[in-house]
């Protein structure tokens, strides 16, 4: 059982708070003629940080991330 | 397919169509819109074609469809006078976006952490010239609250001293002509149209001035002006001081009536729900005490008061009419919505339909909020969603944490005569909004 982690690019407005929770997986960056959008600096994240990214999942003030789990 | 499609609200006048139902009270006209029609119903403001749109899948479909399909900026073109030319829906769309990038930029969570603080001791402030005991008008007292504590997290403190009882009045203008007169023709003759342009041009005034201070003091704070002050568009062109001032009346506007009125319900329905009030001034002693610090991530493990405000927002949400204009025909629960209708979502109906929230018109913060993120639209949703909604709940949850620490709350007149008015497009209390406030003694903590 492995996971990883999924932005919903149309809900997501660059608050920064992933960013702020786990500064290893998460990086805000900003795009030409857009808002500034989250990214993945690790991608699965490693496990270590999945306490971490739960964190940032239930902290976003648009609730635009998701964990998957995979097989 | 063609309008018979779908219900036409009952109702409509000759001309004027639905208008003078809808400006009497826009909320509950929205609501018997879709009690009568359902998820898809039709109505007229003065010869221009809304469809009102109630279903979690719909909002889906709206809040993600693409500029160029539904535009958000021409149903709102009446918020060109107030914010000014050149500005959001003033602005060509690229230009627009760029705009909202530099608000939520200047929102950003690290710049932040320092606010519960700033709010705090705002409220500390205030409170100080209360009697132990008494009874005041709280929409008055938290109007005045929230401008205070948003000026001086987001314009700063040199700004926030210069704060006069002047600032609040003029925000009121510019409120009061966001009506449903201005839906149908912004420019037309209208008293109300007149005060606004007065009170933006005096805006205008005020803040150039503080602008032009910083700028000859070399002053440099870290808040939402001096981001503006440095913010460049893609192409390195830097904003114009018209343009800084466009930007601080709208972020100003759009969190001031929206946070007031939000907070000013909370605190109507935690003295209306005394048991529920008593949970959440238990957990609120329990990470703050007058005089001591509020940090940041203390508002986190507030899961009571957030609870709450949730709940407020539910009932009360302070804007019940989201529009966009059908610019492609859209495709929405099996039916085709045709280009030049305006599509509106409310999320005072959202929060109301019954498969979605049982025993709707009960307020109780203690229900199971739904997981789909498009059932609960306080903020809207997708990427036009309010930048502001993680400051707006920073603020009321500091706000209600810095005062209910130090006062109890008690309601003044019959539970059921405080009710949602709407004398703009921005949902309040009715007037007089009267409690009865008492210092906390230290063995009630």
């Amino acid at each position: 059982m492995s996971w990883r982690v999924e932005i919903d690019r149309e809900l997501c407005q660059g608050h920064a708070v992933c960013m702020d929770e786990a500064p290893e997986v998460f990086l805000v960056i900003e795009r030409a003629g857009d808002y500034a959008q989250t990214s993945l600096l690790a991608d699965p994240p490693p496990d270590e940080q999945r306490e971490r990214v739960e964190a940032a999942v239930k902290h976003c003030p648009n609730r635009a991330l998701k964990i998957v789990e995979t097989p | 397919m063609n309008a018979a499609s779908w219900p036409v609200v009952s109702g409509a006048k000759p001309g004027a169509g639905h208008y003078e139902e809808f400006t009497r009270h826009p909320a509950r006209f929205l609501l018997r819109a879709y009690r009568e029609c359902g998820e898809i119903a039709e109505f007229d403001l003065g010869g221009a074609r809304h469809v009102l749109l109630s279903s979690p899948a719909a909002y889906e479909a709206v809040f993600r469809a693409p500029d160029d399909q539904l535009s958000a900026s021409e149903p709102y073109r009446f918020m060109v006078p107030v914010f000014g030319e050149g500005i959001q829906f003033g602005a060509p769309l690229e230009l627009e976006r760029q705009q909202v990038k530099m608000q939520s930029n200047a929102l950003r969570v690290d710049r932040m952490k320092g606010y519960a603080q700033v709010i705090a001791g705002e409220v500390e402030d205030w409170v100080a010239r209360w009697e132990d005991a008494g009874e005041r008008d709280f929409y008055d007292e938290l109007k005045e609250l929230v401008l205070r504590t948003s000026t001086h997290c987001l314009m700063g403190s040199d700004f926030r001293a210069k704060l006069t009882d002047e600032f609040g009045a003029l925000y009121q203008d510019l409120e009061h002509a966001v009506s449903a007169a201005s839906i149908v023709d912004p420019y037309g003759q209208d008293a109300a149209f007149a005060r606004r342009d007065r009170a933006r041009a005096r805006l205008v005034d005020l803040i150039s001035g503080v602008i032009h201070e910083r700028r000859r003091s070399g002053a440099h704070s870290p808040d939402m002006l001096q981001s503006f002050m440095e913010a460049a568009y893609l192409d390195g062109r830097r904003l114009t001081d018209d343009e800084i001032v466009g930007m601080v009346i709208w972020i100003m506007f759009a969190g001031f009536h929206t946070s007031s009125n939000t907070a000013t319900w909370t605190i109507v329905e935690l003295a209306r729900h005394p048991e529920h009030a008593a949970r959440v001034v238990r957990e609120i002693d329990s990470v703050y005490a007058p005089g001591g610090a509020l940090a940041h991530t203390a508002l986190r493990e507030l899961p009571a008061l957030e609870r709450f405000v949730f709940e407020v927002l539910r009932i009360h949400p302070p804007l019940v009419t989201l529009m966009r204009l059908v610019k492609r025909d859209f495709d929405v629960l099996g039916r085709t919505i045709p280009a030049g209708a305006v599509i509106v979502a409310s999320p005072y109906v959202a929060h109301r339909l019954p498969d979605v929230y049982a025993d709707a018109e009960r307020f109780d913060p203690e229900r199971t909020f739904p997981e789909n993120v498009f059932a609960y639209i306080p903020f809207g949703a997708g990427r036009r969603k309010c930048v502001g909604n993680a400051f707006a709940l920073l603020q009321v949850k500091a706000i209600f944490t810095a005062l209910l620490a130090r006062h109890r709350f008690a309601l003044v007149d019959p539970p059921e005569s405080y009710q949602d008015e709407m004398p703009s497009l921005i949902l309040r209390t009715s007037e007089p909004c009267r409690l009865r406030f008492e210092r906390r003694t230290a063995a009630q903590r």
